[in-house]
């Protein structure tokens, strides 16, 4: 051993950065009993189960052996972030500037929630927005009967290990008939590479309640791979109205796992987004339960691939009682030699009469070396049912950009046009503010680089 | 009410083909499958050397493989296939005179109409019964013209070099458990070869019949359709219901060359204690078209994805299934595309009915190659619900790999409409007719395609499973 190594070693003397049991046993300094028991219980899940491979029927398109790391990554370092907005990067100022009015915000820097408000009316109301942190210790039993219950570690390797190591997350929960006008802000920024990030969300919408919820991640290049895993929870009691919208723009060398279900009560309403620009590989789950008679939720996907960038979108349906609607649109564009993965599948349970469900993606190639596969897949168990799906791969629609350029459009201009007019049929089903003039711009820079 | 008698009593007649023939087979194998057995076919069949080494190692991949995971449900096949038999020979040789098959055999497939339908509407009838081919016979003109429609044996013993050029290449050994299963111990199944510019006005007809308890069918067939020819083969499936499970895993190869045209027409209509699984595969080269038409109704579960692999320039595929489950029975069906070439186009139409407990299921792959421009494919899936208690899923692969293509797949589920059969019934037309009715328009798309026979016979049995299953 050489003398650098052995400071190190005396630097990080009684810290380990790796992903350990050590790791998980200092997460839980501090935690109550319960949370330091379940952290353990989602080690030894995520040690007994083994990383999925591309045999597993989830995980085909996708090789986790050649696409992710975990043993060269770190916990992150950060032990604190600047709560002073002065001192917070520039990209993430200007992120949040270009945000229209909300109800309230959560920042985090690198894993920590460094600022939270909401509107005083609403927290008079009983709306709480806080860190998972701050809402173990103020509202340990809503916290404790709902975290890790609707996506617990059991769901799989990942989930696993993001149980056992999340270091912070965001708790909103919004009581019964209030309803919140203005969206919920949070705007997450990622500073350290090599590191791997573990955050949870978990929404609870009591009866008759509505929230819009839109959470965007932003980072510069990574030079090294780093892994921001996430779990999303989403409860919507009787009645309620939740939208959670996710908009990922992460650098190049990120990877993004999240792992995301939501539970739709009786006459509950439940819109997901899930926006993926940003970063090297991104992989979302999402489950989506219709639980009540009159259940209904709107899952939208829009993804723009360049470079070597691999999306790869696993959703199901779960329609368990009679009377549910669901509706599934995911769309993407697709250049240089990026990829993108489609698997979904609509199950109707024995007895979900009556259930109306509908899954549609579509991907458009801009270039020879872009590839798209798309797995569309039903499983019906009710005869009285309504469902279909739908997907396609095809080139720009070779008509619209002749027409647009007949009109004395350029070529570059026409193209732009189809694009956008093919990818903002997405926006429109869920047009929350700010969102879309976020993703329309990427997109044209994107599309300024396809040239 | 005398209109429900009617009803149960044409439901006990519902599989028209439940008959056993006693006829003393002339050798039977050994249960089980093993290497002796796999010996003796080959010994039987006084096969050159390669083809025994040909067989043997595919007995050892067979045995290498696992048994698949997915599809159907597989559990319990292995205890299954140990008290199969895998090789039982109905009579000396084959004939290619009706008149020369045992009185037995022949009963039995005059019962199936083959005779006459050979006499008014084909160009040749081959018919298998267990183990291998008892018939064979193909009208003189065309003989005269070069077509070769034989048992498998005889072309490989007559054809012994177009044979061994072709025979294992389209389907490899290895290519799934079950086709290494048939490349070890296959019996039976047809050779034919239609020579350039050649064209069928009329089709050529196989007839597969199982009798035995117990018994395991291994068809084979090879056809080679050369450039610019034409020609349509039929393929029909019977056996008893038995109380026990039998087996059917025919290996299918077939090469369309450049600018010819085929069509494979399958009803299968087994007894539904047959497992059917089944790897059919057909080669189409520039310009040239296949279609295949493949309805399954019958069996206990079938496994069956027939493919093109458009290789060539211009090349077409077209794959129409029909699939129909009734209580007891999974049709696990579908079928595969592979654009390999610039400027192919394709199309899978699958239509499926689940009555009662039955279970259909769509799994289909569309795949195209980088390089294979201008590439276009449709898919569309259809399924029809009658009960509360049938089930249906759909399980399509897309995968592109080329910018310049335009690929498609839609699927919808849904049941018989009530103000379609509203509509009916307040036309003074009984329930179950409307019903019958309204399954037929469904099919009607698929049906139209299918020999006028057939299309009589597809539109009988929905009727009959149609009746008594208005609640």
């Amino acid at each position: 051993m050489n003398t650098t190594a052995m400071n190190q070693t005396v630097q990080t003397e009684g810290v380990t950065d790796a992903l350990s049991a050590a790791a998980v046993e200092r997460m839980s300094i501090g935690e109550p009993e319960w949370l330091r028991e379940r952290r353990a219980h989602a080690w030894s899940v995520y040690e007994r189960t083994p990383m999925p491979t591309t045999r597993l029927e989830e995980w085909r398109y996708t090789d986790l052996g050649k696409k992710l790391d975990l043993d060269g990554l770190e916990l992150s370092r950060a032990e604190t972030a600047p709560d002073d907005p002065e001192a917070w990067p520039a990209r993430l100022r200007d992120t949040m500037d270009a945000d229209h009015e909300a109800s309230g915000h959560i920042v985090l820097i690198d894993g920590h929630v460094v600022h939270t408000d909401i509107d005083p009316s609403l927290a008079e109301r009983g709306v709480i927005l806080d860190s998972l942190h701050d809402a173990l210790e103020l509202h340990p039993e809503l916290v404790q009967q709902h975290l890790g219950s609707i996506v617990p570690a059991e769901d799989g390797k990942f989930e696993a290990l993001n149980a056992a190591l999340w270091a912070d997350g965001i708790f909103l929960h919004v009581p019964k008939d209030v309803r919140l006008e203005l969206p919920i802000r949070v705007t997450r920024w990622l500073s350290e590479p090599g590191t791997a990030y573990f955050s949870r969300v978990l929404i609870v919408a009591d009866r008759g309640s509505q929230v819009s919820y839109v959470d965007e991640v932003v980072s510069d290049d990574f030079d090294r791979q780093t892994l921001k895993s996430s779990v999303v929870e989403v409860v919507a009691d009787a009645g309620a109205v939740v939208q959670y919208a996710k908009l990922q723009r992460l650098g190049r060398g990120g990877f993004v796992q999240s792992a995301q279900r939501t539970l739709a009560q009786r006459d509950a309403r439940i819109d997901t987004l899930n926006v993926g620009l940003g970063a090297s590989v991104h992989r979302v789950d999402l489950n989506a339960k219709l639980l009540g008679p009159g259940a209904n939720s709107e899952m939208l996907g829009l993804y723009f691939g360049d470079g070597e960038q691999h999306f790869d979108f696993n959703t199901s349906q779960d329609h368990v009682e009679p009377n549910t609607g669901s509706d599934l649109l995911y769309k993407g564009a697709l250049d240089g030699d990026s990829r993108a993965v489609f698997r979904g599948i609509i199950r109707v349970l024995p007895g979900a009469q009556r259930t109306d469900a509908y899954q549609t993606n579509r991907n458009l190639l801009l270039s020879s070396g872009a590839r798209a596969d798309s797995l569309p897949n039903l499983e019906i168990q009710a005869d009285d049912v309504k469902c279909s799906h739908g997907a396609t791969v095809g080139e720009l629609d070779a008509e619209a950009k002749f027409y647009l350029m007949s009109r004395g459009l350029s070529k570059v201009q026409a193209e732009r046009l189809v694009v956008l007019g093919f990818l903002g049929e997405v926006l429109s089903k869920l047009p929350l503010g700010g969102v879309v003039e976020k993703v329309v711009g990427v997109i044209e820079e994107k599309l300024a680089q396809h040239g | 009410m005398p209109q429900n008698e009617t009803i149960q009593d044409l439901n006990l007649d519902e599989y028209k083909y439940d008959f056993v023939t006693e006829a003393e087979p002339v050798y039977r194998a050994q249960k089980g499958l093993s290497e002796e057995v796999v010996r003796q076919i080959s010994k039987h069949k006084d096969e050159p050397e390669w083809m025994l080494d040909f067989r043997l190692k595919a007995l050892e991949v067979y045995n290498a493989k696992p048994m698949p995971k997915w599809g159907g449900d597989l559990e319990g096949l292995e205890e299954v296939l140990d008290e199969i038999y895998f090789y039982v020979r109905p009579q000396d040789r084959m004939q290619h005179s009706w008149d020369d098959v045992p009185e037995e055999i022949k009963d039995t497939f005059e019962k199936l109409g083959i005779p006459e339908a050979e006499q008014k509407i084909l160009a040749g009838v081959g018919a298998q019964y267990e183990s291998e081919m008892v018939y064979h016979s193909l009208r003189e003109e065309w003989e005269k013209q070069g077509v070769i429609f034989d048992s498998i044996e005889d072309g490989l013993k007559n054809h012994p070099e177009l044979f061994r050029e072709h025979f294992g290449t389209i389907i490899p050994t290895g290519d799934n458990k079950f086709s290494a299963m048939n490349s070890a111990v296959w019996s039976g199944g047809s050779f034919v070869y239609i020579p350039k510019g050649v064209s069928l006005d009329t089709p050529l007809q196989a007839y597969f019949r199982v009798n035995q308890e117990r018994m395991g069918q291994f068809e084979r067939t090879l056809i080679i359709v050369d450039e610019g020819a034409q020609a349509h083969y039929i393929e029909g499936c019977t056996a008893p219901v038995y109380s026990t499970e039998s087996f059917h895993s025919g290996v299918i190869e077939i090469i369309v060359k450049k600018n010819a045209r085929f069509r494979y027409t399958t009803i299968q209509n087994w007894s539904n204690n047959m497992y059917n699984l089944v790897t059919q595969r057909a080669i189409v080269e520039e310009g040239a078209h296949m279609e295949w038409l493949d309805g399954n109704l019958g069996s206990k579960l079938t496994m069956k994805y027939p493919s093109c692999y458009l290789m060539g320039e211009g090349a077409h595929g077209e794959i129409l299934s029909i699939a129909y489950s009734g209580d007891g029975q999974h049709q696990d069906t579908g079928g595969k595309v592979i654009h390999a070439a610039p400027h192919t186009t394709s199309s899978i139409v699958s239509k499926s009915i689940s009555k009662g407990h039955g279970r259909s299921t769509y799994r289909g792959l569309l795949k195209v190659h980088e390089g294979a421009h201008h590439a276009r494919s449709n898919v569309e899936c259809d399924a029809l619900l009658i009960n509360d208690t049938s089930r249906t899923d759909t399980y399509p692969y897309i995968e592109i790999e080329e910018n310049d293509a335009n690929v498609g797949h839609e699927a919808s589920v849904s049941k018989i409409g009530e103000e379609q059969l509203f509509y009916l019934t307040s036309r003074g037309i009984p329930e179950d007719e409307a019903m019958a009715m309204i399954v037929r328009g469904f099919i009607e798309p698929i049906a139209k395609e299918l020999p006028l026979e057939y299309a009589v016979e597809l539109n009988r049995l929905i009727e009959l499973e149609m009746e008594g299953s208005v609640g």
